[in-house]
């Protein structure tokens, strides 16, 4: 059943332009469905993981879906961020509906895919639909920025495909569970890390890692606010979901860990430092983005449960927050200095930016201080100078981090010195303050969710279990060759 | 200057680099003897599981059915990503001159050896090589040869649009029979049959027949949109 979370967006994204009257809430109904799936698999997955061969075809022949925790739960965020950033104000039946509904499957499928090249599928699938939406904005800006970010994404993608036809050539499988089980024979040697960074830097592209996100600035400030949540928000997440299972299940080498954490600390200082420079407030945000992301990297660096618990915090703080802070930006465009008492004019948007500003720097009792405190004890627990100093990094930019948002803030509440700043757009902030009560009730309940994010990191870390459940009947006899020993299920 | 030469040369370095990087790696690998892990498995398993006397067929539409999938959605994506950029269907080119005699009575002659040639393609994909894909192709050649020879003729995009929308829900409705008779999404159904006969592999000729048929729209669609956005561009 779980297949529908993929199977349904998409058939309702072909048939969109033929719905007639239903084309206003075929894609809001679809993405309830999604989340309605999702739900419904949760109790069964909870008590323990559990695979869907698609098609019916045993693994590692057939593409399988590993149904666990994290998958759930990131399924439920794709279907509700869609729901939330759906673009209700575009005509009904607009290709942009379509673009969000195809980006919704891409997204579950990429938390739910057991197979990698299956993985690289859903990748482009997500990729494609964010190239319109960047573009959909219809300006100049727009388009320069979405042809960049098309370039450099394409060359990514280039970068991945290289790596997968590396391992397929060194294992002769594609099967996520079938690889781990390779890996410590055939890919624990310089060709397999070659193809770990190569992976690493061609999904890093939408997970703004360090040295392949200079797209993000541009298009975060050129696309409409809402596409920029999205990407920012749920894409980047679903990215390094997909690096994480990597490093888990097929790559879990310390110079992997060690790869990852170095490209993390470099995408924490360059995020923060560059977005202190910023001059308006959609940049300032893409780039304290690329900092928030470096942190969960970093966090996912870190070996075994602690690491995966804090990653797993980071990037669901992230994923609520961010959305919400481009939301807010959507009154506020142009450079910081037109802000100038904007928060006096709305109190409730001036209200909500100081609340997200104070849990991304990091303020207790705020989720985001919850999330920063289990990646420093996490790295604190570690042994060697590279974990103390991305500690040390992190502390640092904590510091760059509120002295920036501090100063929007400041110029949010500041008195106009001549009242001469521009009027700024009074949309609705329902999205916003949907976000901001997530966010409280996140601070408020800190302990369960913690729990039971560690419950869920535990599934996840799980490598042996994993492989288990995937391939419950097989040998291997010699690396490289595969033999079923158990009859093929008769197929009535 | 200075600076015009570093980002010339950074992008040389960056590919010579990459290339040597890759062949130090190529060079590591097991050529010719290449570990036929899940390959060698499924050419055992798929003349007696799905039945496709074409074995690639069996893998991309029953083993890996999903990714087709997959890829059909992308090209989906694609077109609608073009046509917001593209922007509304235009008027025609008034000014195009109209084609020659020569022109249109070739167009018109090609037109029904290139439908017969891309539907027997698609037909066949599950007995020797080609399949959807690549009939879809020759599908939409068809289409676009008499665009191309007769500019003023009046696109059919609401056609287009049904055709594309309705064979791509063919395909998912085909996965979603197959969950709803208590099987996998996407499993195949109806039997194996006669392994090498037209009528066998169950419901993979459909299936082609859905991808066929909507790459097909897809390529017309979108290539007859760019001759209009060609028009547009004096303006």
């Amino acid at each position: 059943m779980i297949a529908l979370a993929v199977a349904l967006p998409l058939l309702a994204a072909f048939l969109l332009p033929l719905t007639g009257p239903l084309r206003r809430i075929v894609g809001p109904a679809t993405l309830l469905l999604v989340a309605a799936t999702a739900f419904s698999a949760w109790p069964r997955a909870q008590v323990e993981p559990f695979t869907v061969a698609i098609g019916g075809f045993r693994p590692p022949l057939g593409i399988l879906f590993y149904v666990d925790g994290v998958a759930l739960l990131f399924v439920l965020a794709v279907a509700f961020s869609c729901l939330l950033l759906w673009p209700w104000n575009e005509a009904a039946g607009s290709r942009k509906h379509a673009l969000t509904l195809l980006l919704a499957a891409g997204c579950s499928g990429l938390a739910l895919s057991g197979d990698l090249f299956n993985i690289y599928v859903f990748y482009e699938l997500v990729a494609v639909a964010s190239y319109g939406l960047a573009a959909g904005a219809g300006s100049g800006r727009a388009y320069a920025a979405a042809f960049r970010y098309l370039v450099l994404s394409s060359l990514g993608s280039l970068l991945a495909l290289v790596g997968i036809a590396l391992v397929y050539h060194r294992t002769g499988t594609l099967n996520l569970a079938h690889l781990g089980e390779l890996a410590p024979t055939l890919l624990n040697d310089p060709l397999g890390l070659a193809a770990f960074l190569l992976l690493l830097l061609g999904l890093g592209v939408k997970a703004e890692l360090f040295p392949v996100n200079a797209w993000v600035p541009e298009v975060y400030a050129g696309a409409e606010r809402r596409v920029s949540a999205l990407l920012a928000g749920l894409v980047s997440k679903l990215a390094v979901l997909v690096l994480v299972r990597l490093l888990v299940l097929v790559f879990p080498t310390d110079e992997a860990r060690t790869a990852l954490l170095l490209l993390g600390t470099l995408g924490i200082l360059s995020g923060e430092l560059a977005a202190y420079r910023a001059r308006d407030l959609a940049r300032l945000l893409s780039w304290s983005s690329i900092g928030q992301l470096g942190i969960v990297f970093v966090a996912f660096a870190v070996p075994g449960e602690a690491g995966l618990v804090a990653g797993l915090a980071v990037a669901l703080h992230h994923l609520v927050a961010k959305p919400a802070l481009f939301l807010l930006a959507e009154r506020w465009g142009g450079s910081l200095e037109s802000l100038t008492g904007a928060g006096r004019r709305s109190p409730l948007a001036g209200a909500l930016f100081v609340l997200f500003a104070l849990s991304l720097i990091g303020v207790p009792p705020l989720p985001g201080f919850w999330a920063k405190f289990l990646v420093l004890s996490g790295l604190a627990a570690q042994e060697g100078g590279l974990w103390w100093a991305a500690a040390a990094v992190i502390l640092a930019t904590t510091v760059v981090e509120a002295s920036y948002l501090f100063r929007v803030v400041g110029r949010l509440y500041a008195r106009d010195a001549d009242g001469a700043t521009a009027p700024h757009a009074t949309g609705p902030l329902t999205g916003a303050a949907v976000l901001g009560l997530v966010l409280i009730l996140g601070g408020a309940s800190a302990g369960p969710l913690g729990d039971a994010l560690g419950h869920m990191a535990a599934q996840a870390a799980d490598r042996a279990a994993y492989l288990g459940r995937v391939l419950p009947v097989r040998t291997i006899e010699r690396p490289g060759t595969l033999t079923l020993n158990a009859a093929p299920e008769a197929r009535p | 200057m200075p600076t015009a030469r570093v980002t010339t040369l950074g992008p040389l370095l960056f590919a010579a680099g990459f290339a040597f990087l890759l062949a130090v790696l190529v060079a590591g690998l097991p050529f010719g003897a290449p570990p036929m892990t899940v390959g060698e498995a499924i050419q055992g398993d798929a003349a007696g599981t799905v039945g496709a006397a074409n074995f690639v067929t069996a893998v991309v539409l029953a083993y890996r059915g999903i990714d087709t999938l997959g890829e059909l959605s992308i090209l989906f994506a694609a077109a609608m990503a073009a046509g917001l950029v593209l922007g509304r269907p235009g008027e025609r080119r008034a000014g195009a001159a109209p084609a020659g005699f020569i022109l249109r009575a070739g167009a018109d002659l090609l037109f029904p050896l290139l439908l017969v040639v891309g539907l027997y393609i698609i037909l066949h994909g599950h007995l020797t090589p080609g399949g959807g894909f690549q009939g879809g192709v020759i599908l939409a050649a068809a289409f676009v040869v008499p665009v191309l020879a007769d500019p003023g003729r009046p696109p059919e995009h609401r056609r287009l649009a049904w055709v594309e929308g309705l064979a791509g829900a063919a395909f998912i409705a085909t996965g979603l029979a197959a969950l709803a008779w208590d099987h996998q999404f996407l499993a195949p159904l109806l039997g194996r049959g006669t392994l090498g006969s037209l009528v066998s592999a169950g419901t993979l000729p459909l299936l082609y027949l859905a991808v066929g048929l909507k790459v097909g729209a897809e390529l017309t669609g979108l290539l007859v949109r760019m001759t209009e956005a060609d028009g547009e561009a004096p303006r």
